[in-house]
């Protein structure tokens, strides 16, 4: 099969040795797993800098080496395969089942091929049986909290070891919004599975939409116009703006200080009603199509957001320097530090690593859209205040992006009409919470196999290190200033 | 006569302090907030709907939301709310608020859920660091007035005037108000994480005819402390003697002054964040400061 990436096989004798030399230099960007006929064949995805390194190892049976022990963020891929092909990994320490909660029968694995949706029979009575971390010593309690939460959020399940008020250690498990959605998508014709692309969280649909329709041009060599291109840029950023937005928002509500939240509440409301103008949706759904845009936007609507974004600068930047109150400042200083050493492991990308001084952003090191110039703002400390900085000046930096693309683009095409080819191509997009990775193979004019990895797959980890000595009420604040989909991670 | 009409209006007034300090923090947030009925209506739902115990919980459970309620309508009579009528030592209104706080934490601990646990073990730990502070200003407040009795405290202010200690112990006493009654900064009324409530996390296990108890115990205890600060910072309009005009007059100073404090008490939560855990012996201390130095004053003045 056609590939529109390079890939490089990699030996089973050789195999432990590059992979121990990769460590050193790559991080892992994704791990997944893909039939063929009968045989199976993993992809790694390593990145080093700008380069991309993609390698593919086709497995004989239905066992393969694991590589957690080189790089941890390959635990919870391998667990992945493990429980959606039922490949079991040599070396891979943590065999507990990572999406498939108990109630699953033994021997299911819905990624295969042989599986087509039919009915299953659900085990009874196996609640509370999946083995946790066990802590135990004089003065520890444990805090469990979750999956149902009192407020409108995600279901996650939290288990706090604590002793007094400090957090002695923490065991996060999400997967509880499993959807099924890479296993939708196959077969299905790629222009229906752009919904489905936007469906995999909620407010990252344009990111989404976007790295799914860019594999696809990938695969079918599809030019997207210059016109395409920025107005795809400029919903992108609306996107982040929105979405940070209401990490700031979040954060200081968090703090108890509702006051200077209600700002940002106001401002993120009034980009919603302008994404409405411009795409008639508040989400930005709806737009995206292989090849460039299901609909133009037209000039006039720019222009009014080019000045409402005008206004826009000045009323954040108010926003902003209303909540500097320093019973504010002092929850935020100092709170959930995340440790630099942390982000190449365990592949921490977006705000999170950015806010612990690692430039690294995929609009810089793996160029797409209308991207001139990314300025990239790092924090210091990797702490809830960093975080809480980085997303302010990525505001600031998305409008003049926005600004910017409005005042130059060019009048064209929306979409350039190209029939779509078989093969497999990987795209990476930097959504508001980081790099975003989809991987799509196509067979007969079908989708054959879709891999989607948000960033919030590998940012989850950071938060079980981030509370570290941190105080029990302090863990909303933090879990807050890193907002991690639930839905992005568990498709 | 007084007395009854003190807990009456405590009673039926403290509600409405409840949803107007809502009312004002949400106008400070640019919205409309409750309607100002709210606490009523709250009240009312809550009586009709049913009482779940959990089958770990024991007598605790059940008694510990009319004890709270009991304890604050007997607290009632110490304080002059509508008039002067009726005695009340300030130590023993102090550990009836003890007494009251007891038996919620103990409701805390009794369901066996974590986050009941996790409440009570901090509201015991702030209460351990403000008591000896409460004392120090009653103390205070005592020697400064010449007496221990709430009501006399309230006639002495009113035959003296104001003094400038008076203003000083005020301060603790609006501190104390704020730790008393779970405010910013101290805990957060309207949030809706478990992991950071002190108060809320205690009565999170109540409902139904015992949560409304326990929130009317709770606005009541609110009504008694504002009370309390009224009645050394601004006793006028007081009720000194049982005629209707003076009552009537009573009644409705009592809501003017009531609206007033809460209406700052927005403000006061509106204007800064809730602190760290560990850092709210800083606040107490605050209050410890000015009655400590009131009663310096006072003894070398």
């Amino acid at each position: 099969m056609k590939s529109n990436d390079n890939y490089t096989q990699m030996d089973e004798n050789k195999f432990e040795k590059s992979i121990s030399e990769l460590e050193k230099s790559h991080d892992l960007v994704c791990l997944f797993c893909a039939q063929q006929g009968k045989r199976f064949v993993l992809y790694y995805i390593f990145e080093k800098g700008k380069q991309l390194l993609m390698m593919t190892k086709h497995l004989t049976g239905t066992t393969a080496t694991s590589i957690a022990a080189q790089f941890p963020s390959a635990c919870w891929y391998e667990r992945e395969i493990r429980d959606g092909f039922g490949i079991e990994f040599d070396g891979l320490q943590d065999r507990r089942p990572l999406l498939l909660h108990e109630p699953y029968p033994d021997g299911f694995h819905p990624l295969l091929k042989s599986f087509k949706n039919q009915k299953i029979h659900t085990k009874k009575d196996v609640i509370d049986s999946y083995p946790f971390m066990p802590i135990t010593g004089e003065g520890i309690y444990h805090i469990p909290v979750g999956p149902v939460h009192a407020g409108i959020i995600e279901p996650g399940h939290f288990r706090f070891s604590v002793i007094g008020e400090t957090i002695f250690n923490l065991e996060i498990r999400v997967f509880y919004k499993h959807r099924g959605i890479e296993k939708l998508a196959e077969g299905k014709q790629p222009r229906e599975c752009i919904a489905i692309a936007e469906a995999i969280s909620g407010d990252e649909s344009v990111a989404n939409a976007v790295a799914f329709c860019m594999a696809m041009e990938k695969i079918s060599e599809i030019t997207v116009s210059a016109r395409a291109m920025g107005l795809r840029t400029i919903l992108l950023e609306l996107e982040r703006i929105y979405s940070h937005l209401g990490d700031l928002a979040g954060m200081i509500i968090d703090v108890a200080y509702p006051v200077g939240a209600s700002a940002f509440f106001i401002l993120r409301e009034d980009i919603f009603q302008l994404n409405e103008l411009l795409t008639d949706s508040r989400f930005m759904r709806g737009m995206m199509d292989i090849g460039g845009l299901k609909r133009d936007i037209e000039q006039d609507k720019l222009r009014q957001a080019g000045e409402f974004l005008t206004t826009f600068v000045q009323r954040f930047k108010k926003a902003v320097e209303a909540v500097q109150v320093p019973s504010v400042i002092d929850r935020l200083d100092n709170t959930g530090i995340v440790k630099r050493e942390l982000v190449r492991p365990l592949h921490l990308t977006g705000p999170i690593a950015r806010a612990a001084g690692v430039a690294i952003d995929t609009r810089r090191d793996h160029p797409y859209g209308d991207y001139s110039k990314v300025p990239i703002r790092l924090g210091e400390k990797g702490d809830v205040l960093s975080r809480f900085e980085v997303k302010t000046a990525e505001i600031s930096d998305a409008v003049a992006i926005i600004r910017q693309v409005i005042a130059s683009l060019p009048l064209a095409e929306r979409r350039a009409v190209l029939p779509i080819k078989d093969g497999d191509a990987c795209s990476l997009v930097e959504a508001a919470r980081g790099q975003t990775m989809h991987w799509v193979s196509i067979k007969k004019g079908v989708i054959d196999r879709y891999k989607v990895r948000t960033a919030s797959f590998c940012n989850w980890r950071a938060i079980e290190h981030a509370v570290l000595g941190n105080i029990v009420p302090d863990f909303p604040l933090i879990n807050k200033s890193m907002n991690l989909s639930y839905a992005g991670t568990d498709l | 006569m007084i007395a009854l009409l003190n807990i009456l209006v405590a009673v039926l007034i403290s509600p409405l302090f409840m949803t107007f300090i809502k009312k004002v923090k949400a106008w400070a947030q640019r919205r409309q907030g409750p309607p100002l009925l709210q606490g009523y209506y709250t009240f009312m739902k809550l009586l009709k709907k049913e009482t779940v115990l959990s089958t770990n919980s024991s007598w605790i459970m059940r008694w510990a939301a009319p004890i709270n309620l009991a304890v604050m309508i007997i607290a009632a009579l110490f304080i002059p709310i509508v008039g002067i009528g009726g005695s009340g030592n300030i130590l023993l209104f102090l550990y009836l608020l003890a007494l009251a706080k007891f038996f919620m934490a103990l409701a805390g601990l009794d369901a066996g859920s974590t986050f009941g646990g996790m409440g009570s073990s901090r509201e015991m730990t702030i209460s351990a660091v403000i008591e000896p502070v409460t004392v120090i200003v009653f103390a205070a407040l005592a020697y400064v007035l010449g007496t221990m009795d709430i009501h006399r405290m309230a006639l002495a202010v009113l035959a003296n005037g104001p003094q400038a200690a008076l203003v000083l112990i005020s301060m603790s006493l609006f501190i104390i108000l704020i730790v008393e009654t779970a405010r910013v900064p101290v805990d957060n009324p309207e949030t809706h994480l478990e992991l950071t409530m002190v108060h809320e996390a205690m009565i999170l296990e109540q409902s139904g005819k015992n949560l409304a108890f326990m929130e009317l115990a709770h606005a009541i205890k609110q009504t008694l402390l504002m009370g309390l600060l009224m009645s050394v910072l601004f006793p006028y309009g007081l009720a000194t003697e049982t005629t209707l005009v003076a009552l009537v007059f009573g009644i409705g100073a009592f809501i003017v002054k009531g609206l007033c404090i809460s209406f700052f008490v927005g403000l006061f939560e509106s204007s800064m964040a809730k602190s760290r855990l560990f850092l709210l012996p800083n606040l107490f201390m605050l209050a410890y400061f000015f009655s400590f130095l009131t009663i310096l004053f006072e003894v070398f003045a």
